[in-house]
Order: C-alpha cells, then sequence, then structure tokens
C-alpha cells in the first residue's frame, strides 16, 4: 500500500467551533467541498472500501444528526418563542428578560444547541445574536466591547446572507474598532437600523458558559443591560451547567431583582445518549456492527468520563474508518444487494483476507467432502460463487439477533434490581459477550420471571411479543432481507403465544400425577390437630416436600408447568436460537462486526505520561532507528539521545537529584566509560553544553524543577 | 419651581419633603444652583426614579439642559465624559470626541459661551460609589463642576453609601446630603395602595370574557379590600424585604390567589380571617422567593415547584456528573477536609498500629469542637487528590487524558477551586480546593455507593 498512508501517532488539536477563528474558517469553506478529501490520495478514495465507508459514515451521521435535531427541537422551540415573544411584552421598566438553559455540564457539546438558536432567530429575522464566551470577558470593558461588536458583527453576516453576492470589501469598511464598541455606539446603531417598526430586531445576547464567568464583571454586565433595557430591547440566555442555585449564588439580590428569569430544561446527557444508541447505532438498517466489548468500550467512556456525545460519535466514527481500512474484502459490508455486486471486484487478496477471518475456519471444518474444501481454499471463483449465502447467513442472523433482543429487552427490562441490564445496550453487550443462558444473570431473571403472577406474566410476556411484532412491522420490513426474517421469527412467536394461551386457561390446581413415586401424598388440607406439636410437625413436613419438588424442578400446579414450559420454549426459540454470542455467529461475521479493541483504546484515549515514558525509556520504539536498539528497556546506551540518557539517570534517584551527580554520571555514559583517566580532569565543555541542554528540555517537559531550598539540586516532580 | 414640585408629589407619596428640598435647591434655572448634591437611601427608595422625573420636568419646563447616566457603565473615564457631553451639548455632531477632564471642561465651556447665561446644566450620577473607583480627578473635578467650568451647573449623586464613605486623603469640597429614608409600614402600604385603580382595571380587563366572575370582581375588589389584602401581605413581608417595587411586583402575583376563593364563590369577600387562612401558606412561600425572579409559564407549574424546592439532596442527585468525575469530587472532599499526615493511616490497608500516647488522645480531646469540616476546606495539590482518588476507586483506571480533563471540568463547574499557582499547573506547585459541603458529598458518595463519613478523621 502507499507509504504515505499511515495512521500517525500524535495527538490531534481540534477545533471545538467555539473560537472565533473557526467561524471565521467556516466561513471560507463555502468553496465546493471536493478538495476537502485530498489529504488521502485518490487512489484511496476510489477503492471499494472508501466508498462503503462513507457512505456508512453519512448515513448514521445524517441519522444522528437528524436525531438530536428533533430532541432539540422542542426545548429551541420554546426557547425561540420566549425570545420573540419578549418583543410584544411591554417591559416593567428596567427588567431584563432571561433565560436560564439547563444545559448540563458538557459545554462544548451544548455549544451546538446555541449554534442551532442563533440560525432558527436569523432564520425568523427576529433577533441579533451575540455568543459571549467567558474568555472574551476577563474585565467588564472586553466584555462590553465584544458585546457590541458581536451584535454589531452579526448583523454584519446577516446582511451578507442576504445578498451573497455582496463584496467583501464592503463588510471590511464596516468592521469597527474595538474600542469604539460602546453601549452609547450600539445605542445609535440600533436607532440607525431598526428604528422602524417593520426591522424590530431582539437583541440576544447568550452566555454559554455561565459558571466560568467571573462573578463581578457578570453583575456588572447584567446591571448596565438592564439600565439600557428601555431603549435597547435585550434579551439574555444563559447557559447554566449545573443548576438554578449557581445562579442564585453568583447574582446578589440587587443584581437578580433586575432580571425575569425563565428556566428551560434540556435533555439529560445519558437519555441523549441512549436515544442515539437505540435509534442509530442498533439500528437494523446498518449491516456495520460494534462487538459488545468495543461498544462497551466507548459506552464506558461516556459514561465514566465526559458525558459527551460528541466524543461518543467521534470514536464511533474511529471504528468505522478503522473497520474498513481492513481492505476491499470490507466493502462487503453493507446490503445486500449492494455486496452482491462488490463481489466481483474482489481481488486474489481479499479473497485471501477472506479465507484468513477467525470465523472462516469452522466453516471449512464442517465441510464433510475433501475436494470442496480444496475448492473453498484455493480457487476464488468456487469462493465467490459460495460467498452470496455466507452473506446472506451473516447479515439475517444480525437481523434475527435484533429482533431477539427486543424481545428479552421488554422481557426482563423491568424485573427487580435488573440483572442483565434495564438498558437495550445493556443487555446487547451481555449477550453479544458470552453465552447468556449460561450465566448466573439470566437464571435469576429466569427464577423471576416463574415468581410472577399469573396476570404479571402473560402481560408481560404478551407485551414482549407486541414489541417484537411491532419492531418487525416498523423496522424490519422495509429492509431487503426482512421478509426472511420475518418468516424465520413469525412461527416462533406464534408458538410463543399459543402456549402463552395455554398458561391463560392453566389452573392453580396441583397435578399429582408428577409425582407418583413419592410415597406420601401430599395432603391438600391440613388434618385437624390435637395440639399444636402436631400442627408444627405438619407443617415442617410440606415445607420439607415443597423443597423436594423444587429440587426435582416439577412444578406442582398446572400453571406452573405451562409457565416453565413458555420459559424453556422462550429461551430454546428465542435466546439459544438467535441471541448467540460473537464467538457462536455464522463464518465471516468479521466483515460486519468491528472487535479490534486494542487498537481504538490505544489511538482515542490519550495517555500522555504513558507516550513519554516511552518516548523517553525506549526512543527506538518512536524513531525506529538502528542505533537506540535496546535488548532490555532499563539498559543505557551512550547512543541514546540526551535527552533520554538524561531522564534514565534522574529515574535512578530519590527526590533531590545532585546536579553535578548527574553531570557526571552523564558523561560517563555519553563518553562509553573507557577513559578513566579523564574523569578527574575538567568535564568538556561540549558534554558539560549538551547536558545543560537536555536538562533544561527535561524541565520544559515537566518532570524536574530546580530547588530553591538546596543550591545545585534539582526536585523531581514525577513518580 | 411649584408646578415642578406639583406635577411630581402625585407620582412619588411619602416623598413631598424630599421633593420640596429638591426643588428648593435645583427648582429654578434662573437662580444659582449649588455645586453638587448627595442624594443617598437603601435601594427600593426612589432615588433613581425620582431624580430621572425631576430631571424631565426641569428639561420639560425650563431652559435646563440634563444628563442622566449610570456609573456602571463608564468603565472608563472617557466614556463618562463623552455620554456628559453628548447630552449636555448635543449640537456637536456624531463625534463627540473628549479624551480627558481637561478637554471636557474646555468644551463644554466653548459650547456654553455664546447661549445665555441663564442656561442651567444638571448632571445626575448613578450608583455614584463607583466614582471612587475611577481615576483619581474624576470625583473631585465632578464636586467642582460649577466652578470649573463657570456655569449654572450642578452634580446630583446618587448612592447606597452616606457620604463619609467617599472622604479620601486629599479631601473633597463641601456637597449637600439628602437622605430618602425607607419607608415605614404604613407608608409603604399607602404607595402599594396607589395602585389600586390599575390593578382593579387589570382584574376587570383579565375576567372580561367571564361574565360571573366579572360580576362578583366588580363587586368584591373594592379600595378597603385590597387594603386589607395589602395589610395582610405586608405583615409577612415587611419583615424580610423592604425594597418597593419587589414588593410590588410580589403582591400584584400573590393576588390572584388570594381572590380565588372570592371568585369561586367559597368565601365571602369581607370574611378577613377565612381569607387570611387561605392565603398564610402561598405568602410564606413566596418569601422563600422573593428576589429570585422566576417565572413560570402556564403549562409547567408543576416543574416550577420541583426547580424552586431543591434541597441539597435534590441538588446532589440531579447534578449529573460522570461516574469518576464523582468519584473525583469526593476524592477532593476528602483532600481538602483530612489533613495529610493521616492519608496513610486512612487509604493504605496495612498502615500499622498507631501508637496511643496521652498526648494525642488529649490533643484530641482538645480539638473536637474544631471539626475540619465544619472549619472549612484546606488546599491539596493535584497529586495528593489523585493519590486519594486511586485509593478509594476499587477498580484499576489509566491516568488518561480523559480524566485529567475531569478535574478542569469539576473547577469549571465551581465545584473546585484554585486556591494558588493557577499559571503553573506543569510544575505541580498549584493547589485546589474543594467549595462543597459535607452533605452534598454525602449524597453524592450515596448515589456512587461509597460512603465518606467512613473515610473523614472526624468522624472515627
Amino acid at each position: 500500500m502507499d507509504p504515505t498512508i499511515s495512521v500517525s501517532k500524535g495527538c490531534f488539536v481540534y477545533k471545538n467551533g467555539a473560537t472565533r477563528a473557526g467561524k471565521k474558517a467556516a466561513g471560507k469553506r463555502k468553496r465546493p467541498a471536493t478538495e476537502s478529501s485530498s489529504l488521502l490520495g485518490h487512489e484511496v478514495v476510489q477503492q471499494p472500501f472508501y466508498e462503503e465507508y462513507r457512505n456508512a459514515w453519512n448515513q448514521v451521521n445524517h441519522h444522528i444528526a437528524d436525531l438530536q435535531h428533533r430532541s432539540y427541537a422542542r426545548t429551541l422551540e420554546q426557547l425561540v418563542d420566549f425570545v420573540v415573544g419578549q418583543a410584544e411584552r411591554a417591559t416593567p421598566d428596567e427588567v431584563l428578560p432571561t433565560a436560564a438553559l439547563l444545559t448540563g455540564i458538557n459545554q462544548p457539546d451544548h455549544l451546538s444547541q446555541f449554534t442551532a438558536l442563533t440560525q432558527r432567530l436569523h432564520a425568523q429575522r427576529a433577533a441579533m445574536v451575540c455568543v459571549l464566551q467567558s474568555r472574551d470577558c476577563a474585565t467588564l470593558k472586553a466584555a462590553v466591547e465584544s458585546l457590541v461588536f458581536g451584535l454589531v458583527e452579526d448583523d454584519a453576516e446577516v446582511e451578507q446572507m442576504d445578498d451573497v453576492d455582496e463584496d467583501g470589501a464592503e463588510r471590511d469598511r464596516k468592521r469597527l474598532r474595538r474600542s469604539q464598541c460602546t453601549m452609547k455606539q450600539l445605542k445609535s446603531w440600533y436607532s440607525n437600523n431598526f428604528n422602524s417598526e417593520r426591522k424590530h430586531r431582539q437583541l440576544v445576547v447568550i452566555l454559554p458558559d455561565f459558571e466560568c464567568f467571573n462573578a463581578s464583571v457578570l453583575q456588572d454586565l447584567i446591571l448596565i443591560l438592564s439600565a439600557h433595557c428601555g431603549s435597547l430591547p435585550f434579551v439574555l440566555v444563559l447557559g447554566v451547567a449545573t443548576a438554578m442555585t449557581a445562579v442564585h449564588g453568583t447574582l446578589p439580590y440587587h443584581v437578580s431583582s433586575k432580571i425575569r428569569l425563565r428556566v428551560f430544561q434540556t435533555q439529560a446527557a445519558p437519555t441523549g445518549l441512549n436515544e442515539v444508541l437505540d435509534k442509530v447505532l442498533l439500528s437494523p438498517k446498518y449491516s456495520f456492527h460494534l462487538s459488545g466489548k468495543t461498544f462497551k468500550f466507548l459506552t464506558h467512556i461516556f459514561l465514566y468520563y465526559d458525558f459527551s456525545i460528541h466524543g461518543f460519535i467521534q470514536g464511533f466514527k474511529y471504528c468505522l474508518m478503522e473497520h474498513f481500512f481492513g481492505g476491499n474484502a470490507f466493502a462487503l459490508c453493507t446490503d445486500y444487494s449492494k455486496a452482491l455486486g462488490r463481489i466481483k471486484q474482489l481481488s486474489h487478496d481479499d479473497m485471501e483476507t477472506i479465507r484468513r477471518l477467525p470465523s472462516f475456519r469452522p466453516y471449512v471444518e464442517q465441510i464433510n467432502d475433501c475436494k470442496r474444501i480444496i475448492a473453498v481454499l484455493t480457487d476464488d471463483d468456487y469462493l465467490k460463487k459460495k460467498l452470496p449465502q455466507l452473506l446472506r447467513d451473516c447479515l439475517l442472523h444480525f437481523l434475527l439477533f435484533r429482533c431477539s433482543l427486543e424481545f428479552l429487552t421488554e422481557l426482563v427490562g423491568d424485573l427487580p434490581r435488573c440483572p442483565l441490564g434495564k438498558l437495550r445496550r445493556e443487555l446487547y453487550v451481555n449477550c453479544l459477550n458470552r453465552a447468556v443462558i449460561s450465566t448466573p444473570e439470566y437464571k435469576e431473571c429466569q427464577q423471576m420471571l416463574s415468581f410472577l403472577s399469573k396476570d404479571e406474566f402473560v402481560a408481560k410476556v404478551n407485551r414482549s411479543l407486541e414489541r417484537t411484532e411491532q419492531f418487525l412491522v416498523d423496522e424490519i420490513a422495509p429492509l431487503e432481507l426482512g421478509e426472511a426474517c420475518t418468516a424465520v421469527l413469525k412461527p416462533k412467536l406464534e408458538a410463543i403465544r399459543l402456549s402463552v394461551d395455554e398458561v391463560v386457561k392453566a389452573t392453580l390446581a396441583i397435578v399429582t400425577a408428577t409425582s407418583p413415586t413419592e410415597t406420601s401424598k401430599p395432603t391438600d388440607h391440613l388434618t385437624p390437630v390435637a395440639s399444636r406439636q402436631e400442627l408444627k410437625d405438619q407443617l415442617l413436613q410440606r415445607s420439607k416436600e415443597d423443597k423436594m419438588r423444587q429440587q426435582l424442578n416439577t412444578p406442582t400446579t398446572q400453571f406452573a408447568r405451562a409457565l416453565q414450559k413458555t420459559l424453556q420454549l422462550i429461551q430454546a426459540q428465542i435466546v439459544q436460537a438467535h441471541l448467540r454470542p460473537l464467538q457462536d455467529a455464522p463464518p465471516i461475521h468479521e466483515l460486519f462486526v468491528f472487535s479490534d479493541i486494542a487498537t481504538v483504546r490505544r489511538n482515542i484515549i490519550g495517555a500522555p505520561r504513558a507516550a513519554l515514558h516511552t518516548a523517553l525509556n525506549n526512543p527506538h520504539f518512536y524513531m525506529q532507528c538502528k542505533c537506540c536498539e535496546l535488548q532490555d528497556q532499563s539498559l543505557l546506551v551512550g547512543t541514546l539521545p540526551d535527552l533520554s540518557v538524561v531522564y534514565k539517570l534522574h529515574l535512578e534517584c530519590g527526590r533531590m537529584i545532585n546536579l553535578f551527580d548527574w553531570l557526571q554520571a552523564f558523561r560517563s555514559v555519553v563518553s562509553g566509560g573507557d577513559n578513566e583517566e579523564v574523569a578527574q580532569e575538567q568535564i568538556d565543555p561540549q558534554i558539560q553544553a549538551r547536558f545543560t541542554r537536555a536538562v533544561a528540555e527535561l524541565q520544559f517537559l515537566g518532570y524536574i524543577k530546580m530547588s530553591k531550598r538546596k543550591t545545585d539540586h534539582a526536585t523531581r516532580l514525577t513518580w | 419651581m411649584e408646578s415642578i414640585c406639583s406635577s411630581l408629589e402625585p407620582m412619588f407619596p411619602c416623598r413631598e419633603a424630599a421633593i420640596e428640598t429638591l426643588g428648593e435647591l435645583i427648582g429654578d434655572s434662573s437662580e444659582a444652583y449649588p455645586s453638587a448634591i448627595y442624594l443617598f437611601g437603601h435601594s427600593g427608595t426612589g432615588k433613581t426614579a425620582l431624580t430621572r422625573a425631576f430631571l424631565k420636568e426641569c428639561g420639560k419646563r425650563q431652559k435646563v439642559r440634563t444628563a442622566h447616566l449610570n456609573a456602571i457603565e463608564c468603565y472608563t473615564t472617557k466614556i463618562m465624559l463623552e455620554i456628559l457631553l453628548d447630552s449636555l451639548a448635543p449640537e456637536q455632531g456624531d463625534s463627540v470626541k473628549v479624551d480627558n477632564m481637561l478637554d471636557f471642561v474646555e468644551q463644554l465651556r466653548r459650547y456654553a459661551a455664546p447661549r445665555a447665561k441663564a442656561q442651567g446644566f444638571l448632571i445626575a450620577v448613578d450608583n455614584a460609589e463607583r466614582l471612587r473607583d475611577m481615576d483619581a480627578n474624576v470625583l473631585p473635578v465632578l464636586l467642582r463642576l460649577q466652578e470649573l467650568t463657570n456655569l449654572n451647573l450642578c452634580v446630583i449623586l446618587l448612592s447606597q453609601l452616606p457620604f463619609e464613605k467617599f472622604y479620601n486623603k486629599t479631601g473633597l469640597g463641601e456637597i449637600i446630603c439628602l437622605h430618602l429614608a425607607q419607608y415605614n409600614k404604613a407608608e409603604t402600604q399607602r404607595i402599594l395602595g396607589s395602585d389600586f385603580k390599575q390593578v382593579r382595571n387589570q382584574l376587570l380587563e383579565q375576567f372580561a370574557q367571564d361574565k360571573k366572575r366579572l360580576e362578583i370582581c366588580q363587586e368584591a375588589v373594592t379600595e378597603d379590600f385590597y387594603n386589607n389584602y395589602l395589610n395582610l401581605f405586608l405583615s409577612v413581608f415587611y419583615k424580610a424585604c423592604r425594597d418597593v417595587p419587589e414588593l410590588q411586583l410580589t403582591s400584584s402575583k400573590c393576588l390572584s390567589i388570594y381572590l380565588e376563593p372570592v371568585l369561586d364563590g367559597t368565601v365571602d369577600a369581607t370574611d378577613i380571617s377565612r381569607l387570611w387562612r387561605h392565603i398564610a401558606g402561598p405568602l410564606r412561600s413566596a418569601l422563600t422567593q422573593i428576589y429570585m425572579r422566576i417565572e413560570k409559564s402556564a403549562e409547567e407549574t408543576e416543574d416550577f415547584t420541583a426547580i424552586e424546592d431543591q434541597s441539597v439532596r435534590k441538588l446532589a442527585q440531579s447534578l449529573e456528573l460522570p461516574y469518576y468525575a464523582k468519584y473525583l469530587l469526593i476524592a477532593a472532599f476528602l483532600a481538602s477536609h483530612n489533613a495529610a499526615n493521616q492519608d496513610k493511616r486512612l487509604f493504605v490497608k496495612h498502615h500499622g498500629k498507631q501508637r496511643k500516647r496521652m498526648q494525642t488522645v488529649n490533643a484530641r480531646a482538645k480539638t473536637t469542637e474544631k471539626m475540619s469540616t465544619t472549619l472549612g476546606p484546606k488546599s491539596f495539590s493535584i497529586d495528593r487528590l489523585l493519590a486519594i482518588f486511586y485509593a478509594i476507586l476499587e477498580e484499576k483506571v489509566g491516568l488518561t487524558c480523559n480524566l485529567l480533563s475531569q478535574i478542569s471540568t469539576l473547577v469549571h463547574l465551581k465545584l473546585l477551586s484554585f486556591v494558588s499557582g493557577e499559571q503553573n499547573i506543569m510544575d505541580g506547585s498549584a493547589r485546589l480546593q474543594c467549595t462543597i459541603g459535607l452533605e452534598f458529598v454525602l449524597q453524592i458518595g450515596k448515589v456512587v455507593g461509597f460512603n465518606v463519613r467512613q473515610y473523614l478523621c472526624d468522624f472515627m
């Protein structure tokens, strides 16, 4: 493959869209986007795998964007109504209408919400919007200036949107000097532009990160805005990450009495994620799947570390890239009919890739004809003929898996303590990771289900059936293999339904036929007893019998038997048949499932400390040079870079490092230790300079600090 | 002058004396103004409104130029001077440019020179206490502006502080102080009652659709009824709040609740004791929300109460934090409220036996009232925070970017704060502090299933 195509190891800074620089760049990016993919050469872009990757990603991305748009929509609608509504409202003097949006803690994610709000307001021509970041507002002066600048510039941008042909020169002329941006200027600008009734606009000031603002600046800013409320129609929008107490904690009475707060609640981040997972990643529409471990890994980052949906989606995208980058064989990971077309394009190498898949081996082994085995292993054309059937099996398996998951989720999702997990994603991970039937959690679920009352049990199973059927109709039917999937599942569901009907009909009468072997016939009623002791004995005996029966697993009543039968049916037909773990999945499932968790972990989780240590301890790892190859990690060789030598020496020291000793050690390593007699003499200035530079670099990296207490000593900062 | 006073008096009940004094001082532009007036009083006593109305009347009736500005807005002297000049000498055109005090005085004199001598100038400065923090010459010059410009000019300073707080080393010129005292209860009631007609009209308009209610409303809402309501209202609120605008707002909010049983016909409009029993609860709950100014839309009344009633427990549970961030927060709390020398005993499994000496027992007995949880947080370094975090977390977690960035997220959310060394995080000398309380952290611990008390020295 092309040597330039490599995934480099390094950290990249991503623009989060919050900065002004990003905004400008977005303006320039109006040029046709054909050049944007030029990072990869033509030879890559035209490969089938790349095409499929792009298709898959575009589909998923649109789906997610659409979903998020819809989930924001309600809050956004309310907020826009609030802003627009302020125009009609006669405000009592000097009270600033304010909307507090409780966004949740991941603020970079929420910038997109504020952008959406801005766009919506622009589209309605209802308001001028200024997004005021806390970093622009270190002082009141800076805050007011960026506020005025933002509002006036925003106008310029909107105007530009009106007539695209307008020259850039016009805009440059308009641009204000920062120091000219005062409230007075804003007032005259507003009265010049929007004085007439028809062009009435609100002035919306958005503070996306309320908590980060300096309290005194914020208070003054609110006082100023409220003082101008009479002449300029300001509306303040606060993005609050924690809770309303933060607002009341920051603003004292004399400030908070100048605003009129309305609180808006947005969707919590975990709910947002669950929505994305349920509707997009677990949708049967896509043929790409994450393995249980990768799936868990990504959700783990979200739930345990950052609550960032955006981060999660990027992680998913990385998995997608990594998967398709495996080669053209992975171009088969697409719709059935498309994949059939792709088969013809596969080269010999691609076929070899398929043969090397771990799940291909069991497939070969189960063929019992020698000739056919040889054909499969050597003849590309023969395998190509076989492939459609394999692909079909695979795709069908995943569809069935997904439907069965729906059934199981409804069945065990609301059991007390949720042994298998409450949410679809948890069940997905559990089912895909190991054979779920053999787990103790599953047995616990079975037991709990059998403890349910008749009504509850029947209702539950019916609900599961309905849900699955609904799912079949809504999601599966429109798909290519939908009919096949429905055909497989329908009879099974019918069988379960019949069995449930049995349960409905069953009575609580005890079936005695099951225990003919038992010596003492179970008594239905307590015989009249003479004494307390006798009664106790009888009861004891009964409970013993019950226990025995339970151990034999022979339910006594008709109802219990029917129930057991239903559960066994479900287990056999749904769980065992379709919710198989990944290792039992049909051959070549690796084409559809991404499971290389190690690569993803290495590449999307930054571990700067570990990377630095590797780089300094074993430079060969990154540099791939011949001179620094080490047999043992702890080896010290003179050919290593100076910094690396100094680092390794410093690892051996305690808290304080004597610089002179360090220098001596450095010299002996670098000069190879062969010139003993030189040791007494003056140190070579060249070596001393190299040492000094290396120490300075180490200090720059944050490993040491020059001590102030002890002369000529450095303090170690890491352990 | 009389005409000004008489037109203002109905607008500002109970401020007759102040209006008269003002009228005597600056009511007549043909007489010489005092050079400066200092008007002070608590918030909500009508300083700004009164001054604004007074200036407006003066400007309307006499040949007076007025300027009213807010000192908060004037973060540089230049802005203040430009605003002043813009309103005092409006014929200058669009591009007013004043760089310093000297320039300002010069331009003002140049502007006023060709015009008649009788012209008056009035300048009012809100939040005048901010003038102290501005350039050193601003306050002295403003107080002596009449002398410097040689114009019939008066500066009115409005502030909540008494003038004694303005004295500085160089001393200030003479000033006439005018105090607007807080309204007493009877006065407050009179002021609130003065908008009775407006309130009644509003109510009638509100029920214009509903015939039956309209009739009841017309009959029941009399001046007496309204005064009774205000009496009840003030009996609850006057102790807590004397800010008149705030009281006005709250009273209009509560009136509809008070009126409800009368409109339903369940309680007679004159039966005050029953009405009181009905309104007491809502009034008390309104008292807790005073100054908060949270308004509700019609459909989300229930949500509103949920947001309002935020005990610590609810707050801690509603706070959405990732799992490890919660543990970091707990670790930060432990680091803030335990002494560093106790760490080994608390977090290391085999920490050895602690020798009990009489001295330590005595020392501990002496400090029992000084619990570290009540003394407030101590600072800790990031290394210690991470060490405790790893000690209290059962599973093994890598020290990754994601984890470290959580610390800065917590700082952003103001749950942690930097005590020192914010600039040099790199060399490890930055020190942090945990800002949340014990109750809060106990709740967070409960959410993740971690007993915080067990690891606090105070409770051992």
